[in-house]
């Protein structure tokens, strides 16, 4: 099992790899070579040049934002697990909160984001808490499919051999929703990311979203283009824990 | 199956809680300023007096623990100050206090910043336009934050019918003024315009300034609710005399002062940002503050402003100027302190 699993990933590591070689030197080779304006797009070398010259903001900006992402995404997850278990079970909750839940994806986020300012103020929390509230529906959403994708059968296996409402939830539902809530995590992923560099745009000086945000204004593409390939990065390499994450888990699922 | 995957859940449950766990956490420690002041953009240059004031302890001499928070593009100061999210607020400029005032939020101006308009109108010498009759029937670019207004009173002051203009919004970037889509394009004095001689040239360039038309909307101004000023004017004066303080050392040590707005935002353009301190002490030293110094609300422009803002309805009803601006706060500065 175990060296399988490590060859797969090195070979899909080693694919990965190339790919984004081969795109950089793309980049690299184009704008040097065709002689494209650094206002228009910058070529790798600037790039670089400029992260080396300057790396503290970079660095405070890639944890910060990072833990923003990571706090809201926790506790999106959190919430959302609580939430699918608890309207799966109450069908009255179910009918009251999820409209409300569906009602308040709605409402934009920019329109969300001054708000969360006035009852948070400036601090991390306050962009953790957009990154939660882009990210808790979809969460929700997948648990409640998961758990109600359930065979029956199974279920009344279960219970034919005495098992308690408890004893179901962690050794049957919960694990057969894992499928579910694994996709419902990539997608979070991704949507607590975007929620943590758009709350930056709330006024701050520390994070991806405050770099992008400057640098745009400015038309500095140096760092607009730095900070666009650092979000990627953090997007990357948070979807790739996920992923290895559902490999350990639901280890029994075909994979595709 | 259910025996093995458990302790990878228990794994996952003690990740979340431990989370959850550092949330509330971060939520207790949220408590701990004294004043706040709400800029209008992020660090730069155009706020180097503020900056420069907290980093000598100027505040701090004052008895004032101050965070400066900076602001954004969905950022409203006058909210944000009204509702005591904030202690002071660097507000857009006087037509920001008095829609706000319109609104009914309770926010006083107790300072104006550039003393004439910070931004021009500006076209490029090989262009079609050479006067402001030349602007019909071509594009001009411009901010419907305010902007826009004064465009419309210049149009209307020399009697061109603002309809035969094609007026558009302006977005971010000035790329498509320098490329020639847009004809005329808006631009503040500190930095779109220093952008645009860089990549344009000075010497291609045709300004329309605003001021040189009659029309001057003061901007960057001091804002702080009608509560505080009541309840805390020493907490008002103390920090409107550091940030005097400040502004005047900036103006002294360019170099050092934008040293410090580069600690804030390392990633910022050191020449750009010295041309921005350069435009703001032009602005900032201008006209009344020539002769009553920093920050000074001067009446005569204010009510100018009040009526032609009035004239097209951007505020429905009149403003009480002596309550939206209150210079009592500067009046009880000794005057040297004022004094660029």
């Amino acid at each position: 099992m175990k060296p399988r699993l490590a060859t797969l990933a090195h070979g899909a590591t080693t694919r990965l790899g190339l790919t984004v070689l081969g795109l950089a030197l793309v980049w690299q080779a184009s704008t040097a070579l065709l002689g494209v304006p650094a206002s228009y797009l910058p070529g790798l070398d600037a790039i670089f040049s400029m992260m080396h010259r300057h790396p503290a903001p970079f660095i405070a900006g890639f944890i910060r934002t990072a833990s923003e992402m990571l706090i809201g995404l926790a506790a999106g997850t959190l919430v959302g697990l609580i939430n699918g278990v608890l309207l799966h079970r109450h069908q009255l909750l179910r009918q009251l909160l999820l409209p409300l839940f569906i009602v308040s994806q709605t409402i934009p986020v920019i329109a969300f984001g001054a708000l969360v300012v006035m009852w948070f103020g400036n601090s991390l929390l306050s962009k953790a808490v957009i990154a939660f509230y882009l990210t808790f529906f979809t969460i929700t959403v997948n648990t409640l499919a998961g758990l109600r994708s359930v065979d029956p059968a199974q279920i009344r296996l279960l219970r034919s051999f005495g098992a308690s409402d408890h004893q179901l939830l962690w050794r049957l539902q919960l694990p057969s929703a894992l499928p579910d809530i694994f996709i419902a995590l990539k997608l979070a992923v991704a949507l607590s990311l975007s929620g943590a560099v758009v709350g930056e745009w709330f006024g701050d000086t520390t994070g991806l979203g405050v770099l992008l945000l400057q640098s745009m204004y400015n038309e500095d593409m140096v760092t607009l283009w730095a900070t666009i390939l650092l979000v990627a990065l953090l997007g990357s390499l948070s979807f790739a824990a996920v992923a290895l994450m559902e490999r350990v888990m639901l280890f029994w699922q075909p994979r595709a | 199956m259910s025996i093995t995957t458990k302790p990878a859940w228990q794994r996952l449950i003690t990740t979340l809680a431990l989370a959850a766990l550092y949330l509330i956490c971060s939520v207790a420690e949220a408590q701990s300023t004294q004043a706040s002041l709400r800029l209008k953009w992020l660090p730069q240059a155009q706020f180097a007096g503020f900056y420069v004031a907290l980093a000598k302890g100027y505040y701090a001499d004052e008895g004032i623990d101050l965070t400066i928070n900076p602001g954004g593009p969905n950022i409203l100061t006058e909210n944000l100050v009204a509702s005591g999210s904030d202690t002071f607020g660097l507000s857009g400029g006087a037509e920001s206090v008095f829609a706000a005032r319109d609104r009914d939020l309770p926010v006083v101006a107790i300072g104006l910043g550039t003393q004439l308009t910070d931004f021009v109108f500006v076209a490029k010498q090989d262009g079609p336009i050479e006067t402001l009759e030349d602007f019909v029937g071509h594009r001009v670019t411009t901010w419907f934050t305010g902007a826009n207004y004064v465009l419309y009173a210049m149009l209307a002051e020399q009697g061109i019918d603002r309809e035969t203009v094609n007026i558009q919004p302006q977005q971010v970037s000035v790329t498509p003024f320098v490329d020639g889509t847009v004809d005329v394009a808006t631009a503040t004095w500190y930095n779109e315009l220093n952008t645009i001689r860089n990549r344009v040239g000075e010497e291609n360039l045709r300004i329309f300034s605003p001021d040189d038309y009659g029309i001057t909307f003061p901007r960057d101004a001091l804002i702080v609710s009608e509560r505080t000023l009541a309840e805390r004017p020493e907490l008002v004066e103390g920090f409107v005399r550091a940030t005097l303080k400040g502004w005047k050392e900036a103006f002294s040590d360019h170099d050092a002062a934008v040293d410090t707005v580069m600690q804030w935002a390392p990633t910022l353009d050191r020449n750009h940002q010295l041309a921005m301190l350069s435009e703001m002490q032009r602005l900032m030293t201008a006209g009344p503050a020539e002769e009553f110094g920093l920050y000074w609300l001067d009446r005569e422009t204010l009510e100018q402003e009040h009526d032609l803002l009035r004239r097209y309805d951007v505020i429905g009803s009149d403003v009480d100027l002596d309550i939206a601006f209150d210079s009592r706060i500067l009046e009880a500065i000794d005057k040297d302190e004022r004094m660029p």
